[in-house]
């Protein structure tokens, strides 16, 4: 069935002209430069979003100053009670939400549902967790003593979010810290600030219908000239939460660092899969293609390596280019339903696509399939491109960095599985791996201290696709943090270790000796 | 006009071909599919370009901006 965008834009509350900056509650009637968002899919222009100035911004930190004094003192499992109704209210508007992800941002439509179902999955964790914020209560060496650690809300969060998964993120990150007692202030990507822009017109009703106060779910498009390094160097903020690039994440780090601010950072993968003789070869390529191709490449967790026992490297290469061959019949319209990959972002994207596939070639690679930008009918806006499998070395300069599109490279190993992990482990960044096998050993080598150096490690499971039950985020270059499920929460509050004296004496600790 | 100052945002927004000239330089202005935050001159600083070369890098881009204006 044909979504019509334009009514999925009514429902959403888009106009033509859309203001920028919400303190929750309130529409700011900003005076910024205009932005103009357009579908990656045919580049017509959907809608124009006002920027925040640099009044805006400063007005937006002050109320979420005031409204966090508030909604530190309302109780956790009452924080919860909201983060459930924004939960049921992003169930309402699923399927639309969804629409406008895939169309602004040109992930097929499957997609866009899968992400605001994050959205609602991270909700429901939250409100859980709202009732298990814990801490721990240990034992004093001293009589008469209680020994506890709790938490404690931290205070404004920050959040800046990519493209690529436009809304996810932000809840990942919002619905721990609206638990947590923290208030949020957002810069959503400036390639999609309407789907940020109907996230907060979804939420909008709930915060009124249940008096939340101004200022505690904050959203500002704004321009990095208007919300760049001063957003980093504020410390009003305690914690920045970023997912970006590794060059942004090495800025932000290094900014923040500077001025002992938190930081969490989702940054750049180079994420493999490695596929040893031991495999259901089936699954594998099922799992890997879906890794690959899947969101045109554009996943931070997108599989970019794949790293082949010699003894069935032709059979993978063979079954891989024979998958592309049909996947490549259906790329096309991210909204039309027939259709598994859509769009890149932009003309940029597409340059550092073919960019890199020429690279591949002089760096000695080879082009298996695909490589190649689509023209004519549908693919009008040049954003579309052939997914490309070429064959390479993991010491290839080109190999060695993350390209933010659907070229894949195929990598050859021999003897033991401890050699595939050595290649898998070798480049900067850190964030996802699998590996497909059905030998005990080799699956237990591979999540053991000396296999994949990544911060997720999956047997008979793709790079991507992270449930949000688990803790997400990578190691080195990739930035170290860790959002969405398990313990994630802690790092949205600050940690209080209090000792209480409920006797007569006074004992020091360490039997310290101290009369006077 | 562009000048040290412009923000990459804006250079990537306003001058897109700046994108393949730097480039060429080995200056990769966008990451990720996002642009990288900082002005023109720090992305140059990071790459070790002396003030003469910055100098000369803006000028250049400011002949192509004129050719395709």
């Amino acid at each position: 069935m044909a979504i019509d965008i334009n009514k999925v834009l009514k429902t959403l509350g888009i106009s033509d002209v859309n203001n920028g900056v919400s303190t929750g509650r309130k529409w700011v009637d900003t005076k910024g430069a205009v932005t103009i968002s357009s579908s990656p899919n045919d580049s017509k222009e959907i809608a124009r979003v006002k920027n925040a100035t640099l009044d805006d911004y400063e007005m937006v930190m002050k109320k979420a100053q005031e409204a966090f004094k508030e909604w530190r003192l309302v109780p956790a499992p009452e924080r919860g009670e909201i983060v459930r109704q924004i939960g049921l209210a992003l169930r309402e508007y699923k399927e639309d939400l969804g629409a406008l992800v895939s169309y602004e941002m040109g992930k097929i439509y499957q997609e866009g549902l899968g992400e605001v179902q994050e959205m609602i999955d991270i909700c429901d964790f939250a409100v859980g967790q709202s009732r298990l914020i814990n801490g721990v209560s240990l034992q004093s060496e001293r009589r008469n003593h209680r020994l506890f650690e709790q938490y404690q809300p931290l205070g404004i969060v920050g959040i800046v979010t990519s493209f690529n998964f436009p809304v996810a993120v932000w809840a990942w990150n919002t619905a721990l810290a609206a638990i947590a007692g923290d208030v949020v202030v957002w810069k959503p990507s400036s390639k999609t600030p309407l789907t940020a822009i109907a996230t907060q017109k979804i939420i909008d009703k709930v915060l009124k219908d249940n008096n939340v106060p101004e200022g505690v779910f904050n959203l500002v498009v704004a321009k990095s000239s208007v919300m760049g390094d001063n957003f980093l160097t504020d410390k009003r903020i305690p914690l920045l939460s970023v997912t970006g690039s590794t060059a942004v994440g090495k800025r932000v780090g290094s900014i923040v660092g500077k001025r002992l601010g938190k930081t969490i950072l989702e940054l750049g993968g180079n994420n493999a899969v490695i596929i040893t003789p031991n495999a259901d070869i089936p699954i594998a390529i099922s799992s890997t293609v879906f890794g690959t191709v899947g969101t045109a490449g554009q996943r931070c967790t997108s599989t970019r390596r794949i790293i082949i026992h010699e003894s069935i490297y032709d059979q993978v290469k063979n079954s891989m280019v024979n998958a592309y061959k049909s996947v490549a019949n259906k790329i096309g319209n991210p909204l039309d339903e027939n259709f598994l990959v859509g769009p890149l972002i932009d003309e940029h994207s597409v340059n550092a696509f073919t960019n890199a596939v020429d690279k591949v070639q002089e760096e000695g690679g080879k082009i298996l399939f695909g490589g190649n930008v689509l023209e004519g009918k549908g693919f009008e806006s040049g954003n579309y491109v052939v997914p490309c499998i070429a064959e390479a070395k993991n010491e290839f300069e080109i190999v060695q960095e993350e390209t933010f599109a659907p070229i894949v490279y195929l990598l050859k190993y021999s003897g033991d599985v401890q050699n595939a992990i050595d290649i898998q482990n070798n480049v900067p960044q850190g964030l996802s791996s699998c590996i497909f096998t059905l030998n005990v050993r080799e699956a237990e080598l591979f999540v053991s201290a000396s296999g994949s150096d990544c911060g997720i490690a999956n047997i008979n499971v793709g790079t991507s696709g992270a449930e949000i039950g688990g803790a997400f985020g990578g190691e080195k270059d990739t930035g170290g943090g860790r959002e969405s499920g398990s313990d994630s929460w802690k790092v949205y509050m600050r940690r209080q270790t209090s000792t209480i004296n409920y006797g007569t004496e006074l004992p020091l600790a360490q039997g310290i000796k101290f009369d006077f | 006009m562009i000048d040290k100052t412009i923000t990459i945002e804006d250079l990537v927004e306003e001058y897109a071909f700046s994108v393949n000239y730097l480039s060429k330089k080995g200056i990769r202005c966008i990451a990720c599919g996002e642009p990288i935050w900082g002005t023109l001159e720090e992305a140059c600083i990071e790459k070790k370009f002396k003030p003469e070369e910055i100098d000369a890098v803006i000028t250049e881009l400011n002949n192509l901006a004129n050719n395709n204006n």
